[in-house]
């Protein structure tokens, strides 16, 4: 748990003096950064209207995250290689700041001497050997299946959330600079982790009977038993793939999956349950298949939602449940796929079974409101910078 | 769109890609041996990316493929006895034995043709593409292209233009990670292909060209969207060479072992059989017999190939040049 690991995290006045320096056996402030080089670039650009992101903003949101990160406190940045460009402008960057003499404080940066597979093992491993490394929260640019990689390494260290994917339901979309001030009061203990940090629900899928016995994955938004029979190109953008559905939270202002229980029934993040629906199959035109001819009344509820950017499908809801944790459920497919956090991952064998179960052990988040809320409440911005001006007097009159 | 493959489908997904593997590594052996002219450059391993696009293709679309374009030929439904036929310079070659490998051409099957000069066929595929536009055939126009190729000007044009008149174009990058001896990495200024379309304003995506589903539902999309007005789109397909940029190339930019690997762990052919099979799709006897079914038909294909008379004197000045009445 953070609560241990972030020595002063309790008590404020001394987290501030280990931030003023004034407690000189502490140990360098880091934080890991990864920024998924691949995100932002799946079949979605072209089934819906998603932009891509790109490399060069990548960079820059880093850039600008380790300005505040820097600006607070933090000493030391952990992040990964990469073959597509965001290290490489991240070192420009980092090049740049050091050739002209900027007063604004920037960690020192190490790129993490991992091997690189252009996958998502590059993010495992990466998280692991951040955890290892002792950091104090990793900052994650990504989009959910970002987040859903590194939650699976984490452990108990907190995730700094920033969307850059397509479907982003998990991740916060804000200013990198202010996530980065809110990561550095978190990381060097100025806001204490109860207020500073959310535990996150997860869906936790095991696979008890099969070839693939054994297996366990999980999501952090939303498990979808899709209707394609192979993962393809992992996106689900087709209401008619999708029967059923499993949410951690639904929000009615989300996109992608999530929002169709939003759109009906939504749940918080805080809430203590999730959701489980099920949906009709689809005629070719998108109407709800009728056994019955064209007068049959649909076995559902037909609901609009925005599965992905640009696109507002109709989907029939034919059941809305509570997903109450703690249960393990058998998921009823013998055919399909299934999705986890909106990517088809698992190719369903018709001896394969599958159960799911909805609990408390997802990631810990910086709530960067109330972060910097509490910030603000307790005058840290005035205290740093009063203790940065001290500082810098003390230098200039050392240095006469 | 739906994307679900019918068992049809399956079989002749599976077919068309054995049919290549088998034609290439067949061409491997026998360009050994010294009976073929000229070069050939073979496209084992990167099967999933021309059968995945084909399938969504009939005879009133038109392809430009590359140096390395025996499997697109193939995928596209250009005879196998007269592409064989063909690399051995025969009269029974689709081009009566005077194009070789690099120019093995079918306009009855939309095969515009392989082509010698690196980045050629993105203004064909734009005049073909055009060409259905203005006579509302509904077909469109497929131009693949490699890394090396995506660096010509002649690409940029044709994207440009074809976006430019809202064609109903696609460009498909086959990344395979070397132009010739040149890694990629090296050679192509931007971190992915596909970005580069956001530049000439259409969509581009990127897919795992190990993988036949993920080129069949990304090309779908993609051809789809072109059919109904929706103009050009980039897929950028990353995937790798089993074999040398030619026969004889030592490959010494390769890392050892590298295509060993690739071959164990990301064969296409090999992924696409677990999977069909575990979904109780295929069988494994219906994908044993196809394999015995293709390997017969290249063995035939190479002996009919080698009996063939060469073209003669006469021959040397048919088929070059148009008559227009």
């Amino acid at each position: 748990m953070p609560v241990t690991r972030i020595g002063l995290a309790c008590d404020p006045q001394a987290a501030l003096d280990k931030h003023n320096g004034d407690n000189p056996v502490a140990s360098p402030i880091t934080v890991g950064v990864i920024a998924n080089p691949a995100s932002g670039r799946d079949i979605r650009r072209l089934t819906t209207h998603a932009s891509v992101f790109p490399t060069a903003e990548k960079a820059n949101m880093v850039v600008r995250l380790i300005a505040g990160l820097g600006a607070l406190g933090v000493d030391r940045v952990l992040t990964l290689r990469d073959r597509t460009g965001v290290a490489a402008l991240l070192l420009r960057a980092i090049d740049t700041h050091k050739a002209t003499g900027t007063a604004e404080r920037w960690p020192e940066v190490e790129f993490v001497d991992l091997p690189i597979t252009d996958s998502v093992a590059d993010t495992h491993t990466g998280t692991a050997h951040m955890v290892r490394e002792g950091v104090e929260l990793i900052a994650v640019l990504g989009g959910d299946g970002t987040h859903r990689a590194v939650a699976a390494h984490c452990g108990g260290v907190p995730l700094l959330t920033l969307s850059t994917g397509t479907n982003n339901a998990f991740p916060d979309m804000r200013e990198a600079t202010v996530a980065g001030m809110a990561g550095a009061l978190v990381a060097s203990g100025v806001v204490p982790p109860d207020v500073a940090l959310t535990r996150n629900k997860r869906l936790v899928v095991r696979c008890v009977a099969g070839p693939n016995r054994g297996r366990e994955e999980i999501a952090l938004v939303d498990v979808c038993v899709s209707r394609q029979r192979f993962v393809g190109a992992r996106a689900v953008s087709e209401p008619s793939d999708i029967e059923s559905l499993f949410l951690t939270f639904a929000a009615p202002d989300g996109i992608g999956l999530s929002s169709i229980g939003g759109a009906w029934a939504p749940v918080e993040r805080t809430a203590p349950h999730g959701l489980h629906l099920t949906f009709a199959l689809h005629d070719e035109d998108g109407f709800a298949k009728r056994d019955g001819g064209p007068d049959e009344i649909p076995d559902g509820v037909p609901i609009f939602a925005p599965i992905a950017p640009g696109r507002i499908d109709q989907v029939t809801m034919r059941t809305c449940e509570r997903f109450e944790p703690g249960d393990w459920l058998p998921i009823d497919a013998r055919r399909g796929t299934l999705a986890f956090d909106g990517e088809r991952e698992i190719e369903i064998g018709r001896d394969d079974r599958y159960e799911i179960s909805l609990d408390w052990s997802g990631p810990l988040t910086v709530d960067v409101s109330r972060t910097l809320r509490f910030s603000a409440s307790r005058q840290l911005m005035r205290e740093m910078a009063g203790a940065s001006m001290r500082a810098l007097m003390q230098a200039k009159t050392h240095a006469k | 769109m739906s994307n679900q493959l019918s068992r049809e489908k399956l079989l002749e997904a599976y077919r068309l890609m054995r049919t290549i593997r088998e034609f290439e590594e067949r061409l491997h052996v026998e360009f050994a041996t010294g009976e073929i002219p000229g070069f050939v450059h073979l496209y084992a391993g990167e099967e999933a990316s021309a059968v995945g696009t084909m399938l969504h293709l009939n005879d009133r679309d038109y392809v430009a493929t590359t140096h390395r374009g025996h499997g697109h030929c193939i995928a596209k439904g250009v005879d196998v006895h007269g592409m064989m036929a063909e690399i051995y310079g025969r009269q029974t070659g689709v081009c009566k034995g005077k194009g070789g490998s690099m120019h093995i051409a079918d306009l009855s099957k939309g095969m515009l043709g392989a082509n010698g000069i690196v980045g050629a066929g993105g203004p064909l595929v734009c005049g073909a593409a055009l060409a259905a536009k203005l006579k509302k055939t509904g077909g469109v126009g497929v131009c693949f292209f490699g890394d090396g190729a995506s660096n010509q000007g002649t690409i940029f044009e044709s994207m440009n233009l074809a976006s430019v008149w809202r064609l109903p174009a696609i460009f498909v990058a086959e990344n395979n990670g070397y132009a010739e001896a040149t890694s990629s990495t090296w050679s192509v200024a931007s971190d992915n292909i596909a970005d580069r379309a956001s530049g000439f304003g259409m969509p581009g995506v990127i897919v795992d060209g190990f993988d036949f589903f993920a080129v069949h539902e990304a090309l779908g999309e993609a051809i789809e969207r072109a059919r109904g007005g929706g103009g050009p789109t980039l897929v950028e397909v990353k995937l790798s060479r089993y074999f040398g940029h030619f026969e004889g190339d030592a490959q010494t930019y390769r890392a050892p072992g590298e295509v060993q690997k690739l071959r164990d762990e990301k064969d296409c052919l090999k992924r696409f059989a677990e999977r069909v099979v575990r979904a109780e799709m295929l069988s494994s006897d219906d994908l044993v017999k196809i394999d015995a079914d293709v390997k017969t038909l290249i063995d035939d294909s190479v002996v009919k190939a080698k009996a063939a008379p060469l073209p003669t004197e006469a021959d040397l000045l048919t088929d070059v040049y148009v008559s227009y009445p």
